[in-house]
C-alpha cells in the first residue's frame, strides 16, 4: 500500500466514523481506508479490515517444524549414543512424546511470532511509513490511500467536513 | 459505548504520564536501591566462585542429602515463575476486565523468576564448568545427553517456557512501547523506536495483535503446566520414599500457582506502593486474587491431604519413616509448611476483610511464600535425610555459603525487576486504556455502576 495517502486527525470516533462513510461512497475500497489509534477499535466502528487473517495456519507449520525438530533430537541422540539406561529400551517412547512436546509448542510459538510480525507489516525499518504521535493524546489519524490529485482533493473534502484537522496528503506506506 | 466521550474521558496523555512513573528520571534512592542489590548479588557471585574452587564440601551437603536448598530454590523459583504468565494468559482468555493492571508486572515476574530458578541447577551441578554436556552437539567426547533423564526433560521443557514466556511478555508489550517512542525524546526515542519494530496502531495491526495475543495465551497455558508437572517428575520418577508418587505432577502444578499468585500479590502491592498506582491497582484486583489463592490454598491442602492418607493407610515403613521425621526433625519447618499454607491462610483468605486489605493480603501472601518455600525443602530433604539404610541417616542443615547464594539469587530476581521497572513500561498501558475506553458510567436507580462495552463476536477476526 504505497504511493498518495491522505489524512486527517480527529478527536473522537464518530466523526473519523462519519468521514470513513463519506471516504467509501467517494467511492474508496473498502482496503484503502483505515486508522490509527491508540487503542484497538472494533472492526466497522469506523472502518472494516477486508484481508482475512492468515497468519494462525504458520502456527500449525510451526508446531509441526518443531515437533519433527524434537523427535529428530531425540531419536538422533538415541541412535548416535546408543546406552542402555535405567533398563530402558534405547528408543523410549513417553520420553521422546515428551521431548516433541516441549519442542513442537517451542515451534508453535515461534510460528506465531515470527508470521504475526510479518502480517502485521512489522520491522519495515527502511520504509517511510504514516505516522502521527498525536494519536497518543487520544486522537484517530483516518487515512485513505488515493490515486490523483481529483480524488485526493474529494478526500480531503470528505474528512474536512466531517470535523477533521489537519488534513492533509502524505507520501508513505500504511 | 459512546465513543467520543470516553476517549477524551480517558486522556491518554495523562494516563500515560500516571502509568510511566517508574520511567522517570532517575533518583538517588534509585541508584542506593540497584547499589545495594547489586552488592548482594556480587557477594553471592563470590561465594559461588568460592565453592566452585574448593568443592561442594562447602555446603552442608552429604551422603544421603545430595540435594539441599539449591535443587528446592530451583522448584521454588520456577514454582513462583508459574503465575506471572500462566494467570496473564488464563484472563485474558477469559476476558477478565480486571486484568489489565496485573498483567505487565505479574509476565515480567515469571520471566525474571525463571532466569533466577533456571541458575540454581547450573549452581548444584559441582563442576560448574561442565554444564555443556546438557546441550546436545557432535563432539569428541561422543557423550550425549539422556534424554531419557527427567533432568532432561527439565532442561528442554524449562528452556521452552522460559523463550515462551519471554516472548509473551515482549509481545504484549509492544503497543506499550510504541506509546513509550512517541512520548520519549532523545536514547529513549531510538530505543523504544529499535524495540516497538514500527508498530504504530493501524486498524490491521491491532486486529492482527489480539489473535496473536489470543494465540499465545493458549498457547503458554500447556506449557506452563507441562514444565511443572515435569519439575514433578524429577522427583516422582525415582524410587525414594516420599517422592515416588502419580500425585506429584498435579500436586506441583497447584502449588506453583498458589505461590505464584502470592508473588504476584506481594509484587502487585509493592508496584502500587512505591509508584503510586492507587488509581490503577485498587481494591478489585486484590480481592480477585485473594479468592484465587483461597481457592488454591484450599486445592493445595485436599493434594496434601490425598499424597498423606495414601502413605498414612499402606503404612509401608520406608515411606513412612519420612512421614514419621515430620514430626520429629522437621517439625518446626513442617509447622510453618502446613500453619502458612492451610491452616491459618485459608481461614484468613475465606474472610472478605482481609481479602479488601491491600496489606492484610500482602502478609498472607507473604507467609504463603514462606510456607512454600518450606514446603519445596520439605520435599527435598527428609525424603533423602530418610532413605532405605537407616545406617546413613544423616540431617541436612545448609552452610552460610548457600544462605549467601541463595541471597544472592533473590537479590538478583530484585535488580532485574528493578532495571526492568527504569527502562519499560511495568504497568499494560495499552490494555488499561482500552479497558477505560470500554467502559462508561451508568446510573441504575439510586446508584452509578461500570457497564462494559464488548464487540459483538461476528466470527471475523479474534479479540483477546
Amino acid at each position: 500500500m504505497s504511493g498518495i495517502v491522505v489524512v486527517g486527525l480527529f478527536d473522537a470516533v464518530d466523526p473519523a466514523a462519519a468521514a470513513a462513510r463519506a471516504l467509501r461512497a467517494l467511492p474508496l475500497p473498502e482496503g484503502d481506508v483505515t486508522t490509527l489509534s491508540p487503542m484497538p477499535l472494533p472492526d466497522g466502528a469506523v472502518c472494516r479490515d477486508p484481508r482475512g487473517i492468515g497468519f494462525p495456519r504458520f502456527t500449525l507449520v510451526g508446531w509441526f517444524a518443531g515437533a519433527l525438530a524434537g523427535l529428530a533430537l531425540a531419536l538422533g541422540t538415541y541412535l548416535l549414543y546408543p546406552l542402555i539406561t535405567g533398563g530402558k529400551a534405547i528408543i523410549s517412547v513417553p520420553p521422546t512424546l515428551i521431548v516433541t512436546y516441549e519442542v513442537a509448542m517451542l515451534g508453535a510459538l515461534a510460528g506465531t511470532l515470527i508470521a504475526g510480525f510479518w502480517e502485521m507489516g512489522l520491522c519495515r525499518f527502511r520504509t517511510r511509513l504514516i505516522h502521527d504521535p498525536r494519536i497518543q493524546e487520544g486522537k484517530i489519524l483516518l487515512c485513505a490511500r488515493v490515486s490523483g490529485d481529483e480524488e485526493a482533493r474529494r478526500a480531503m473534502d470528505a474528512m474536512e467536513t466531517a470535523g477533521g484537522t489537519d488534513v492533509r496528503p502524505e507520501e508513505g506506506e500504511l | 459505548m459512546n465513543g467520543s466521550d470516553h476517549l477524551a474521558r480517558t486522556d491518554p496523555g495523562a494516563l500515560y504520564r500516571e502509568l510511566s512513573r517508574s520511567n522517570l528520571p532517575t533518583t538517588k534512592k534509585w541508584y542506593l536501591g540497584v547499589a545495594l542489590l547489586s552488592l548482594v548479588v556480587l557477594w553471592g557471585v563470590g561465594c559461588f566462585i568460592y565453592m566452585m574452587k574448593t568443592g561442594m564440601g562447602v555446603t552442608g551437603l552429604n551422603r544421603p542429602v545430595m540435594w539441599g536448598v539449591f535443587i528446592a530454590s530451583f522448584v521454588f523459583w520456577i514454582g513462583l515463575s508459574h503465575s506471572g504468565t500462566l494467570i496473564s494468559a488464563i484472563l485474558r482468555l477469559t476476558n477478565a476486565t480486571w486484568r489489565a493492571p496485573i498483567l505487565r508486572g505479574a509476565e515480567a515476574m515469571t520471566a525474571f523468576a525463571l532466569m533466577v530458578g533456571g541458575l540454581f541447577p547450573l549452581l548444584h551441578i559441582g563442576r560448574n564448568w561442565r554444564f555443556y554436556y546438557m546441550i546436545p552437539y557432535p563432539n569428541s567426547r561422543q557423550l550425549w545427553p539422556n534424554l531419557r533423564s527427567p533432568l532432561m526433560w527439565d532442561a528442554v521443557a524449562i528452556n521452552t517456557y522460559l523463550l515462551g514466556s519471554l516472548t509473551f511478555l515482549y509481545f504484549g508489550m509492544i503497543p506499550d512501547l510504541a506509546i513509550a517512542r512517541d512520548h520519549a525524546t532523545g536514547w529513549r526515542k531510538k530505543f523504544y523506536s529499535a524495540l516497538a519494530l514500527g508498530f504504530r496502531g493501524t486498524h490491521n495491526e491491532w486486529r492482527r495483535y489480539h489473535v496473536a495475543s489470543t494465540i499465545f495465551a493458549i498457547l503458554i497455558i500447556p506449557v506452563a503446566v507441562s514444565v511443572h508437572s515435569i519439575v514433578g517428575w524429577d522427583f516422582a520418577m525415582a524410587k525414594v520414599p516420599g517422592w515416588h508418587s502419580t500425585i506429584f505432577a498435579p500436586y506441583f502444578v497447584t502449588g506453583a500457582i498458589f505461590s505464584g499468585i502470592a508473588g504476584v500479590v506481594i509484587v502487585m502491592a509493592t508496584l502500587r506502593k512505591v509508584f503510586r498506582l492507587e488509581r490503577v491497582l485498587t481494591v478489585v484486583q486484590f480481592e480477585n486474587l485473594g479468592k484465587l489463592l483461597c481457592t488454591m490454598s484450599l486445592l493445595w491442602g485436599y493434594f496434601y491431604f490425598a499424597d498423606f492418607l495414601t502413605v498414612w493407610y499402606n503404612r509401608n515403613p520406608e515411606e513412612w519413616e519420612v512421614f514419621r521425621s515430620y514430626a520429629a526433625d522437621y517439625l518446626p519447618l513442617f509447622l510453618v509448611m502446613i500453619g502458612c499454607n492451610f491452616v491459618v491462610s485459608f481461614p484468613l483468605l475465606c474472610m472478605r476483610r482481609v481479602r479488601r486489605s491491600i496489606p492484610a493480603l500482602s502478609v498472607v501472601s507473604l507467609m504463603i511464600v514462606i510456607g512454600m518455600y518450606a514446603e519445596r525443602i520439605m520435599i527435598v530433604v527428609p525424603s533423602l535425610a530418610r532413605r532405605n539404610d537407616p545406617f546413613i541417616w544423616h540431617n541436612y542443615f545448609p552452610s552460610w555459603v548457600e544462605f549467601s547464594i541463595l541471597a544472592g539469587a533473590l537479590a538478583l530476581f530484585l535488580l532485574l525487576y528493578t532495571i526492568f521497572a527504569k527502562f519499560f513500561p511495568i504497568m499494560a498501558i495499552n490494555d488499561i486504556q482500552e479497558r477505560l475506553f470500554q467502559t462508561t458510567d451508568r446510573k441504575i436507580g439510586g446508584v452509578t455502576v461500570e457497564s462494559i462495552g464488548m464487540p459483538h463476536d461476528t466470527g471475523k477476526g479474534g479479540h483477546g
